[in-house]
């Protein structure tokens, strides 16, 4: 909290993601219900004491099943932008530092995988393969590595014409040496700042496609899929498009409000 | 400030307007009076306007009010005339004569005569149509047109369900299409029928207009427009019929149950009409792969299905259990056949039998392999809840099941027409006529057949080739409900449900008949009226 001081917008960032990382957690401990419990008598309840958030087209409890759809959700975002940023750290830290016809090549491969509208891509995509959870977060990491890699590239090139930088390499030292003890330490604040974002585009693509059937299959439950069943009964069951639009908004502009705290803060130009 | 308040203003003064015009209406009055416009909603735009070609039941609803075909069913499911005035089937049961009914017009003022129809029979037979229905009309041998209103056809093997062919198939005008490629042909969406509609315009993506013709084959209709509008989400339907702009939709069980009740204003002008529909859903077995190719693993399956459960819980009651593929309370229909009742216990000895031992963590284990495999379903809310109360069912048996859920075109194309697939969720159509050779004869199995599930029991292949060749309605009777009978005993597919089809009617429109008789709410669609005092307001060129 005193990291963020004075910066309001990202202590209430900060807090949203803290309950909701929690919450996915321990949704084992805090659900009321399991999430897949069908209970054919008590179908679209509305929110009551018994079930918080009603219940679903099956009976089931919804807030049990938004609990343990926090954790896919959150599951994808933070492994997708693991993905996406190993290889945007990776591919940068070469364009970046050799630069050379190898830049050229991996910043014309930036380009044209920038010129591609990224969810069409990977709505093609899914359709070849099985949806399962496992692909989702390897399709979106593995299309949303660009945004890193131009940062690394922008930062390395800066860097490496550093006096300490050339120093070590008058001095002899590794190539790799200089990347991983020099140039990346001085390059993670852009790298953290982005990847917090990716989160956030992370979890809204996710939701997209189980909306779209094409995310994480029945019966588990994610805040999308939850979403599309929703749309069915819109006319009077509300609950079960409320909340999980609720939670997918809320998640969204929390990691957003985070990432944007975090560059106040870690940017000195900013001071 | 002030821009607020006169925005809260307008709202208001919106809302008001929007509440008061429905509510002076009296819907008691019933007099018969021509004129007016009736206004649906589809879920899909037409593909072709001919329906041979089509194959689509957007396209065929629409088809079916412009073309006519020889015969009709009427209100009890019985032949009757249409552009044919009677028919006769000779003694030895391979020829039937139609006699066309003298001074038929086309819209165009052209008359419709026997060449016409001999020409659509040559049309669909004609290996270059890309028609699905073809092979029905080749078993014709012979065709013959002796005068201007008599066609003659000859089978050379007695062919049972040859009149109900002759009532599906539409009847397409020669002196338009005679030299026309009727797979390219422009006609397909600027149709010359004969029936009662023709077409007025049709602006893609929106709505296809229907006006009245007055020299169709059935008589004019009472209502002067037909406007289809398409609106693919059935969500965006409802609030159009809520906000009373389309008249008639089909609803889901959902909306039936849960919200008409509760919206009692809506419910006031809406009349809902519930009828048994003729299809079915079923969970399928991929035959040609282990462990579907043992029957008491079927069996055990179909025994650890709770088919009450999926009614209660999926259709909200508004569904029947079957026990065999045709329509309850048709004389198709076996009486005597009874569905598998839920008995998780049966299933688990039926397992035991079948080799399955229960496992350390509950799972049922065959030499070292678990018994586990996927269903496949399309994107069909129904079919998918389905699937999970199936897979919740055989879990507590000790059965691992995995739900994909599939686009419909790479449902079709990837995973049914290879036979890429272990168990599906699907529903079966069925025509009027109760053979089911293209389903379940062994000869069926081909890619893009219907047999996919790869059925073969020799005694069933004997039925289905004796029932088409037998036209004595009692024997026949008989053939198909010892066809049922294996069937249920074989378990190829389980059984789910056949649903009721549910529509929401605006009060406005008379004339429908309840309770429907079995041909369903439409058949009489051209006797439907809108008396005078509840027609809406409209703009006309006249």
């Amino acid at each position: 909290m005193i990291f963020f001081k004075g910066n309001s917008l990202a202590i209430v960032g900060f807090i949203i993601i803290s309950i909701i990382l929690f919450v996915a957690i321990f949704a084992h401990f805090l659900s009321p219900y399991d999430p897949n419990y069908i209970d054919i008598n008590s179908i679209l309840l509305p929110p009551s004491l018994d079930h918080l958030m009603g219940t679903d087209g099956l009976g089931r409890d919804v807030l049990s099943r938004m609990l343990y759809g926090a954790r896919i959700s959150l599951f994808v975002g933070f492994v997708a932008v693991g993905i996406a940023t190993l290889i945007g750290i990776i591919l940068g830290s070469i364009a970046g530092f050799y630069g050379g016809w190898l830049d050229s090549v991996i910043m014309r491969l930036v380009d044209i995988m920038l010129s591609i509208p990224t969810f069409f891509l990977i709505l093609a995509v899914i359709a070849f393969l099985t949806p399962s959870i496992w692909n989702i977060m390897i399709v979106i990491g593995l299309t949303s590595w660009m945004g890193v890699t131009r940062l690394v590239r922008a930062e390395f090139l800066s860097l490496r014409q550093r006096d300490y930088v050339l120093a070590s390499i008058v001095m002899g030292t590794s190539n790799g040496k200089i990347i991983t003890k020099h140039l990346l330490p001085n390059s993670l604040t852009p790298i953290i700042v982005s990847s917090v974002l990716g989160i956030a585009s992370a979890v809204l693509i996710e939701s997209g496609l189980s909306f779209l059937g094409l995310g994480v299959q029945a019966p588990t439950a994610s805040w999308g899929n939850i979403l599309t069943d929703g749309k069915e009964y819109i006319q009077f069951a509300w609950w079960l498009s409320l909340f999980p639009g609720l939670a997918i908004l809320v998640t969204v502009l929390g990691y957003n409000l985070l990432g944007e705290g975090l560059r106040d803060v870690l940017d000195p130009k900013n001071k | 400030m002030k821009q607020i308040f006169l925005l809260i203003l307008l709202l208001i003064f919106l809302i008001s307007c929007s509440n008061n015009n429905s509510e002076v209406i009296d819907y008691k009055d019933n007099n018969l009076s021509n004129g007016g416009v009736l206004i649906n909603a589809m879920s899909a735009e037409p593909s072709n306007l001919i329906s041979m070609i089509a194959g689509d039941s957007a396209s065929s609803a629409i088809a079916s009010k412009i073309f006519n075909s020889l015969i009709r069913y009427d209100e009890n499911l019985n032949f009757t005339s249409d552009i044919a005035e009677s028919w006769k089937i000779s003694k030895n049961q391979k020829t039937i004569t139609f006699k066309i009914k003298k001074g038929l017009e086309w819209s165009d003022g052209v008359p419709l005569t026997s060449a016409d129809v001999y020409f659509t029979w040559k049309l669909i037979t004609n290996p270059n149509t890309r028609t699905p229905y073809g092979a029905d009309y080749t078993l014709v041998s012979e065709a013959k047109i002796p005068d201007e209103h008599t066609f003659i056809v000859t089978y050379d093997q007695n062919y049972a369900p040859a009149l109900d062919t002759w009532a599906s198939l539409e009847i397409l005008p020669k002196h338009i299409l005679e030299n026309e490629d009727i797979n390219s042909t422009f006609f397909s969406r600027k149709p010359i029928g004969s029936n009662y509609y023709k077409l007025g315009d049709w602006i893609s993506g929106q709505q296809v207009n229907l006006i009245k013709s007055d020299n169709g084959v059935l008589g004019a209709p009472h209502i002067d427009k037909l406007t289809s509008r398409i609106i693919p989400d059935t969500s965006s339907q409802f609030l159009e019929l809520s906000a009373g702009n389309i008249d008639l939709m089909n609803i889901n069980p959902i909306q039936f149950k849960r919200v008409f009740p509760a919206k009692p204003k809506l419910k006031r002008r809406t009349e809902l009409y519930k009828e048994m529909g003729n299809g079915y859903t079923y969970l399928g077995f991929n035959l040609n792969k282990k462990p579907f190719d043992d029957k008491r693993v079927r069996q055990a399956i179909n025994y650890a299905i709770n088919k009450e459960e999926v009614i209660k819980g999926v259709l909200l009651g508004l569904g029947e259990p079957i026990s065999s593929p045709y329509k309850p309370g048709t004389r198709w229909n076996n009486p005597s056949l009874k569905p598998y009742a839920y008995s998780p216990k049966k299933a688990l000895s039926l397992l035991k039998e079948a080799g399955y031992k229960m496992s350390g963590n509950n799972f049922l284990v065959k030499e070292g392999k678990a018994l586990e495999f996927e269903i496949i379903t399309n994107q069909n809310k129904q079919r998918e809840m389905t699937a999970v109360l199936i897979q919740r069912r055989l879990k507590e048996i000790g059965i691992k099941v995995s739900i994909r859920v599939i686009e419909w075109a790479s449902f079709v194309n990837r995973f049914i027409k290879t036979g890429n697939f272990d168990v599906v969720v699907l529903g079966w159509s069925l025509s009027l006529d109760p053979d089911q050779y293209n389903i379940w004869h062994s000869s069926q199995q081909g890619p893009g057949q219907f047999n996919f599930v790869g059925y073969h029991n020799e005694k069933v292949d004997l039925l289905l080739e004796k029932g088409r060749r037998e036209l004595d309605l009692d024997k026949r009777e008989k053939i198909y409900h010892e066809f049922s009978k294996h069937l249920l005993e074989d378990s190829p597919i389980v059984y789910l449900y056949a649903g009721y089809g549910l529509t929401a009617v605006n009060k406005r429109i008379k004339g429908i008949k309840m309770p429907a008789p079995p041909a369903g709410i439409y058949h009489n669609s051209y006797n439907w009226y809108i008396p005078k005092s509840l027609r809406r307001n409209e703009f006309t060129d006249k």
